[in-house]
């Protein structure tokens, strides 16, 4: 009884509580159906998953597309992150603005934005014939480059400001003391201010990665059908195919993907940030 | 003594201003090989402008800085061969001691013995060997100055810049680690500049002081000359303690003026004409308490100091004049304040300058 009385307890108990109903449970009852069978315990619901080379394309559209945001998110967000945190402060605040305003649109109202941007006659198209980069107005609408495309704009934010709050903290001295030393601006940014960036690139790639691996809405909205990925194929499974079993399946296998990947990729960015 | 007129560091007409503010107003500075130059000053007198623009962190508007005969003025900072420890240290947070002290010399492509060799060597020069494998978050104040100052030293920079470099430290730290520094950099010859606004730490370590005031050098000489005859008022009144007695002058006779004081007239060796208003000082230490011939005045000391090793004497004085002896023989013991004391100095001990405008 006396452990009730520990702030501690206290504090964390409405979480604890919220989490445990409304998350832990449902995700328990989900794992326990794909790994149930007739028969009682079975792995044949991911033998019979795996077995299916359609389901591989799955995967494989699932991981490459959130590849593709996430990489694409990065080579933006780094020097946006960057300028964000160099800019004076006036600067900061409008540009700040810019990046989260667009946050409280949602990502459904954004996807249908997209829709227009991406079509035959609309903006993108537009300007890339005006630059004669095309020779004639394409539809970039349910392909996968505007998969990307959208996909990356709506989770830019997430890339953004983790890089943005590790590079405001690097003290502009290091790169300083690095010079007097007899460095190079290049060998400079490779061997003081990147490795000192890669916490905010980490948690940055993690955000972006486990959002884009997962994401449901935009992939319906900007590509269709034609193009599975795992959270879309649960959706099917749960919503169209009533089969619980394949739903509970596909969506224990994108967990576990995207635990991994995550896992792995701030692994390997630790050993690369540590002394070489 | 060292020779003061080859330059090594060689800094003429430094001007920079930031918007309408004249940080530096044409400045001259001449170094010579192996000399310890102290820039002392109030902050905000230009000291670490001028050290950033030597260190090529900071361009100037107009003047050149030339180093070991070459004009460095436009080369960015990498190339120049001038080591600096900044105030912070800035070390490089990710690095061990030793991967920090090495940095400059990967960074200059030496080859791998060479840097394991001049790592091992200048952490034992800072006594850090111990800690060389340690990530440098984990170490005392104290130990982080030593790793900046060996990461700044192992390239064997032409010239060493230090940014107040004790600041961050206690002051009994600070004192050894001052002795320590100053007999390394003998040791080494290397040529330093080191930016401060304490005053003793400047006196104890420098070859010569550049006393800097809003963006010019008042003063540039030797510890011992500045304290003993410093050039300005400012001079004299941010190096050591002194009486002040501001008076107008009275007559001049050669080389000496009398000048009439609230503790009636005193004589100086100085060029005023009469009328001027000057100021005249005393170092404590040159002033005698009841002393066996001529005397100046007597005053109403007010309160008696006692430090140790020396006594520090008040005297009553009148609104913007300042009365004060140190002495380390007093006969009688320390005096009870409201005790009135004769006070007795040379005339070649009174120092006199034009009053300050205020």
């Amino acid at each position: 009884m006396k452990a009730l009385r520990d702030p501690v307890v206290l504090l964390a108990a409405p979480a604890v509580l919220y989490l445990t109903l409304l998350y832990a449970l449902p995700l328990g009852w989900l794992l326990a159906k794909s790994f149930s069978g007739p028969a009682g315990l079975t792995l044949q619901p991911y033998t019979e998953f795996f077995g299916d080379p359609f389901n591989w394309r799955v995967i494989g559209n699932t991981l490459g597309s959130a590849l593709w945001v996430t990489v694409v998110c990065l080579a933006i967000g780094y020097p946006a992150g960057f300028a964000l945190a160099r800019a004076g402060t006036a600067m900061q605040i409008a540009m700040l603005v810019a990046i989260i305003l667009p946050l409280s649109v949602g990502v459904v109202v954004k996807a249908f934005a997209w829709q227009i941007v991406l079509r035959r006659d609309g903006v993108v198209s537009q300007f890339l014939v005006a630059l004669g980069i095309w020779d004639e107005p394409q539809r970039l609408l349910f392909t996968e480059a505007g998969l990307v495309l959208g996909a990356a704009n709506i989770f830019l934010p997430f890339m953004i400001l983790p890089i943005y709050s590790v590079v405001k903290l690097i003290d502009p001295r290091l790169s300083e003391a690095g010079a007097t030393l007899g460095a190079t601006p290049s060998y400079r940014f490779v061997r003081i201010t990147f490795p000192l960036t890669l916490p905010g690139v980490v948690s940055g790639v993690a955000f972006v990665f486990s959002m884009s691996v997962s994401m449901y809405v935009i992939p319906s909205l900007l590509i269709g059908d034609r193009f599975q990925t795992l959270s879309t194929l649960t959706g099917r499974s749960f919503l169209f195919m009533r089969n619980e079993q394949l739903g509970s399946t596909t969506a224990v296998i994108l967990l576990a993907l995207a635990i991994a990947v995550v896992v792995a990729s701030s692994w390997l960015a630790r050993r690369l940030g540590s002394t070489e | 003594m060292i020779m003061a007129h080859s330059s090594f560091l060689d800094v003429s007409g430094a001007e920079k201003s930031f918007g309408a503010v004249t940080v530096l107003g044409g400045v001259d500075l001449r170094v010579a090989q192996g000399e310890f130059v102290s820039l002392l000053g109030p902050s905000g007198c230009g000291k670490t402008t001028l050290l950033r623009a030597v260190a090529g962190l900071l361009g100037l508007d107009r003047g050149t800085v030339k180093l070991d005969g070459e004009d460095i003025t436009a080369k960015p900072p990498h190339r120049r061969d001038v080591g600096v420890v900044f105030q912070n240290y800035a070390l490089f947070p990710h690095l061990t001691v030793a991967e920090n002290v090495a940095f400059g010399l990967k960074a200059r492509r030496r080859a791998a013995a060479e840097t394991r060799e001049a790592v091992t060597q200048f952490l034992e020069l800072v006594h850090l060997s111990a800690l060389a494998d340690r990530s440098v978050r984990a170490l005392s104040g104290g130990q982080q100055q030593r790793v900046a100052v060996a990461r700044a030293l192992a390239v064997r920079p032409k010239l060493l810049l230090l940014d107040e470099p004790f600041s961050a430290l206690d002051r009994k730290l600070r004192e050894t680690m001052q002795i320590d520094l100053r007999r390394l950099l003998r040791e080494l010859g290397t040529t330093s500049v080191f930016v401060t606004h304490d005053q003793d730490e400047a006196l104890t370590m420098s070859d010569r002081i550049a006393v800097m005031n809003r963006g010019a050098i008042e003063q540039f000489d030797a510890p011992e000359a500045i304290y003993r005859r410093p050039a300005t008022a400012f001079a004299l009144e941010f190096v050591g303690l002194s009486t002040m007695l501001a008076g107008t002058v009275t007559a001049q006779d050669g080389t000496t003026v009398a000048v009439d004081t609230a503790f009636g007239p005193l004589r100086a060796h100085g060029n005023f004409v009469p009328g001027a208003k000057v100021l005249l000082a005393v170092r404590p230490e040159r002033i005698k308490v009841e002393p066996a011939g001529d005397f100046a005045f007597a005053a109403r000391l007010r309160d008696a100091v006692f430090q140790g090793s020396k006594v520090q004497l008040h005297f009553e004085a009148a609104e913007g004049d300042r009365l004060m002896v140190e002495t380390a023989d007093l006969p009688h013991g320390v005096p009870a304040p409201g005790t009135e004391l004769k006070l007795g100095w040379a005339v070649a001990d009174t120092l006199i300058y034009p009053a300050p405008a205020s």
